[in-house]
């Protein structure tokens, strides 16, 4: 498989009320043609600013400090205005967000949109557009695609409208696409379905996907490897089986844990308190220390690097340390490793 | 098992809209809480289960049927004596951190509004004492009384909103999705709350969710509710081992197993109400075994009946 | 990508790879900030120079209308003066050491005329102004809010919205005598309307967000909802529109003027005067006697225009540094 995109020590600051926030701390990753990479972490975890820094979606007060993003060997991270970003967007690299209500254009009948989207990209007009339109419709799973092609956005429910979304971004027959919690917004049963339809896309569109979420539920389905991320920073990235069945990082451990799909009835949930750090301030250390309950002195001295457990796998956190004492994992979590020793 | 019953709702329907453009929210909604429990009522957007929620803290007006706490009538129009009686009694938790709180109030006015309304304090002293053991209930320092409402994060914002709700010493708290807009990670803190509230204060609640792994968590009893009916009601580990109702089955499979291989096999059920054939046998809501009722016709109930384990 | 232990730097101590004790009150403190909504709205305000600018005009202004009858030298306003050299009516006197703006059509000085008729134009314009601001939040916020009175209201509006104010303005000019009291009358009886309607407006949008929900829950009465929940939010809303009443009345006054309901001519308004002053534009060496009061009133519209918009931008918390 080949490299598709390759993020290189990515650091990307904002400025804010006067200050300067850094929202990625060193971000380095590599995404394979074909796989989908799935982005956990929580609000103010980063992961939505990196995805944007992928098309140039930043907002005005932010800019890359240092590190590069190689897309097709060009380093896109030195993109600096619309026409450069112009020939990526869409092209190469679309995007779903979240809220399926204020990514369509109320004026216009779905299908209108659709189809803007694949005159623009694929050059097809009139007819043909539209019979292009109509194959796409279907193939996000929009019933009576014919009469819906001239309904407008209101007329749709939430999950159907994320279809529709999904639509206008593969219209495009991009490379990668990228979906920014498309489904934090819809009931558990609809976001099912996408999951389901999503696949489906993947391999009929050959797409590489690029799924952000706070749910590490959501992502066992699809994801083929998974980053997880906090205050700016990957704590831990490896195959989909690697991160859930042996995760290493004790903040993995606690998103994993605080599943309620893992929780013992009648026994609290596990749950991470406190709140992330502020990012205005230069954080030293592991970021997650203050909230650690397995801390080690060193992480508030030291950040961690990367240390490898895999080929595919590596994360970062002084417990993988050889120094560092031998820790039992949360009982939630054993459970999980029983799987892992029984491969 | 002869337990008492805190909340009954009968025959509920709840309609929106004019003459011409009615919409029915809630189409005949009966159920009842016993006290002390957490009651689920689990069902998509746009279901009803939010509008049964208002209708029972007297936000939204009902169109026909009953609603009885502590065995008074408290639907249609009351008296202000009871009125305000129950405004102690029941109160409610709101879904958006961000939008149930009035962001250009301190948290101080925030949490004790309740309490101006119903005047149950003595003396200022008293009232600050109150709010500060209401923020630390939920697990807030009593020094984030004097801040807004914007410089807390959103699972800290719940829990203001529950100190709120909390403070005014209800028995009844009405849930309405508390933890969908939260990240998951901080869903627990706030579940964790609600649970240990519950043990200590003899709280009774209606945990409303679209989530059923949520549910399965924190209930006692759940009743499953599709387009305004209820279709199926039992106790929460009765409905995960036994569903029988093709809904239910649809909302169980669409739960997220945070287990790759098993997530990859797994099978997604989907619903469609068209396999129901409602022209000549017609539904009736039916206690099929102790404790459980479902809502079928007769072909249904039978099927269902040699289904049961 | 990961370092071999060998490579660590031997500050590194074996102690440090010991458990530390978990402190939960220290993970709850997040970022605290010391906010306080009017102050950040005058920080936001003061960094727009513009405004800033324009505001200590008006200040000056204000300051000045009020104080110029009490300093040295100043004529009245009504007094006709005489040439001492031929014994006539100082007519049309153009500007010069004695009658800074020069003196009008019957020998009255233009200098005090215009500041006693921005008195006159201020005092109208800040009754009108604040008249309908309190008569229009009272009756907005009771309409947007209260169900039961929507549909009455929303007919009481429909019917006075449709009566021009200018037929008001002229029954009203014509059943009781032209004098201050009069124009103030009727302008406040027609400026309200449309202050009312915004409010109900911007209240309907807000009305059933969840925070209200759970007030009307918790058994807040509607008067207090009204005053905490609902009209803090329009506060940046109001203020422009308080701040634009006033000019707009300033020109109400003036077009009544114009069509010959302002003012009687012995009470100096801005309006009064533009209207002598437009009498004699055409005239190249008398056209000072327009360009004057519209000077004074050009400052003060824009001045109300630009303070308003940029305390209204100020205002609003998602501006707030």
């Amino acid at each position: 498989m080949n490299k598709i995109l390759s993020v290189d020590d990515l650091v990307i600051k904002f400025k804010l009320r006067g200050r300067i926030l850094t929202a990625l701390r060193g971000v380095s990753l590599e995404i394979f043609e074909g796989e989908t990479l799935a982005i956990v972490g929580e609000s103010g975890s980063g992961k939505s600013v990196l995805a944007k820094s992928f098309m140039g979606l930043l907002d005005n007060n932010g800019w890359i400090d240092s590190g590069s993003i190689l897309y097709d060997r060009k380093d896109i991270a030195k993109y600096k205005n619309e026409k450069e970003w112009l020939t990526i967007r869409g092209k190469e690299i679309a995007m779903v967000f979240q809220e399926p209500m204020t990514s369509l254009n109320p004026l216009k009948t779905i299908g209108k949109q659709v189809e803007e989207a694949v005159e623009l990209h694929q050059g097809l007009r009139g007819n043909d557009a539209k019979n292009e339109v109509i194959t796409i419709l279907e193939n996000v799973g929009i019933s009576n695609p014919q009469s819906r092609y001239s309904q407008y956005p209101h007329e749709f429910s939430g999950g159907m409208r994320q279809r529709v979304v999904i639509a206008i971004a593969i219209a495009c027959k991009p490379k990668i696409l990228i979906c920014d919690e498309p489904t934090t917004a819809l009931d558990v049963t609809i976001q099912a379905q996408f999951i389901k339809l999503l696949k489906e896309l993947k391999n009929k569109y050959n797409l590489t996907i690029i799924y952000i979420t706070h749910d590490l539920g959501v992502v066992a389905n699809i994801a083929d490897k998974i980053a997880v991320m906090y205050a700016g920073d990957i704590v831990e990235i490896g195959k989909c089986e690697e991160v859930f069945y042996n995760g290493q990082h004790p903040y993995t451990w606690a998103l994993l844990s605080s599943l309620p799909q893992l929780g013992i009835k009648g026994q609290p949930l596990y749950s991470i308190k406190g709140t992330p750090p502020n990012l205005f301030y230069d954080i030293k250390g592991d970021a997650f220390a203050p909230r650690n309950e397995h801390a080690l002195k060193i992480d508030f001295v030291e950040r961690p690097p990367y240390f490898d457990v895999s080929p595919t796998h590596k994360a970062r956190t002084w417990l993988l340390d050889q120094r560092a004492p031998k820790l039992e994992p949360p009982q939630s979590i054993r459970l999980l490793r029983k799987e892992w020793e029984a491969k | 098992m002869d337990r008492e019953i805190l909340l009954e709702v009968k025959n509920l329907k709840v309609e929106f809209g004019a003459k011409k453009n009615k919409f029915t929210a809630v189409d005949g909604v009966s159920f009842h809480i016993y006290k002390g429990e957490t009651f689920g009522l689990v069902g998509e957007s746009g279901s009803g289960k939010t509008t049964i929620g208002r209708a029972i803290v007297r936000i939204n007006e009902i169109s026909d049927g009953e609603i009885i706490f502590k065995g008074k009538k408290i639907s249609g129009k009351i008296d202000p004596q009871l009125d305000k009686e129950i405004t102690r009694q029941i109160q409610m938790i709101f879904q958006d951190p961000i939008a149930s709180l009035n962001e250009r109030s301190k948290v101080d006015y925030i949490v004790s509004e309740g309490l101006y309304n119903i005047k149950n304090y003595k003396s200022e002293e008293e009232r600050k004492q109150k709010v500060a053991k209401s923020l630390m209930d939920v697990g807030l320092l009593p020094e984030f009384a004097s801040r807004f409402p914007h410089e807390f994060s959103g699972g800290q914002r719940q829990r203001i909103g529950v100190a709120r709700a909390l403070i005014m010493e209800p028995e009844l708290i009405i849930a309405d999705e508390p933890i969908s807009a939260l990240d998951v990670s901080i869903r627990a803190q706030v579940l964790n709350l609600l649970s240990e509230l519950q043990r200590e204060k003899g709280l009774t609640y209606l945990f409303i969710a679209h989530d059923l792994s949520v549910v399965r968590f924190i209930t006692d009893r759940v009743a499953v509710i599709h387009k305004g009916k209820i279709l199926e009601l039992a106790d929460t580990q009765e409905i995960f081992k036994n569903p029988l109702h093709p809904y239910t089955k649809a909302l169980l499979s669409s739960i997220p197993l945070p287990d790759p291989k098993r997530e990859r096999k797994k099978k997604l059920i989907e619903y469609n109400s068209n396999i129901h054939d409602y022209s000549i046998d017609k539904p009736k809501w039916v206690e099929i075994r102790h404790g459980h009722y479902i809502f079928g016709n007769e072909i249904e109930i039978e099927k269902w009946k040699k289904g049961l384990k | 990508m990961s370092v071999k232990i060998e490579k660590l730097s031997d500050g590194i101590n074996e102690n440090l790879f010991a458990f530390v004790k978990y402190n939960e009150i220290e993970a709850q403190r997040g970022g605290y900030s010391n906010y306080s909504y009017w102050k950040s709205t005058f920080k936001v305000f003061s960094q727009n120079k513009a405004a800033i600018l324009f505001l200590i005009i008006m200040v000056v202004l204000l300051i000045f209308t009020v104080i110029q009858p009490y300093l040295p030298n100043q004529k009245s306003p009504t007094e006709i003066s005489i040439d001492p050299q031929t014994n006539m009516q100082l007519r049309n006197h153009p500007p010069d050491k004695e009658f800074i703006f020069g003196t009008n059509s019957i020998g009255q000085d233009l200098w005090a005329r215009i500041w006693s008729g921005t008195r006159t134009s201020l005092f109208i314009g800040l009754l009108v102004g604040l008249w309908e601001a309190i008569l229009g939040i009272i009756i907005g916020a009771l309409w947007g809010y209260v169900r039961q009175l929507d549909r009455i209201i929303t007919e009481i509006y429909n019917v006075l919205d449709n009566i021009p104010t200018t037929i008001i303005l002229i029954l009203l000019t014509y059943i009781m005598r032209p004098s201050i009291g009069t124009m103030i009358f009727a302008m406040c009886m027609t400026g309200w309307l449309s202050m009312a309607r915004f409010v109900r407006n911007q209240i309907v949008i807000i009305r059933d967000r969840e925070y209200n929900l759970a007030s009307r829950c918790l058994g807040t009465p509607t008067g207090r909802i009204i005053t905490r929940n609902l009209l803090p939010y329009l506060v940046s809303v109001i203020m422009l529109r308080l701040a634009l009443a006033i000019p707009a009345a300033i020109g109400s006054e003036v077009f009544l003027t114009y069509i010959g309901l302002g003012l009687p001519v012995s009470i100096p308004s801005l309006g009064n005067l533009i209207n002598e002053g437009r009498a004699v534009m055409m005239v190249k060496q008398l056209r000072y006697q327009l360009i004057f009061p519209a000077i004074v009133l050009s400052l003060i519209t824009i001045s109300f225009y630009i303070i308003g918009n940029v305390f209204a931008d100020a205002a609003d918390p998602r501006n707030h540094v």
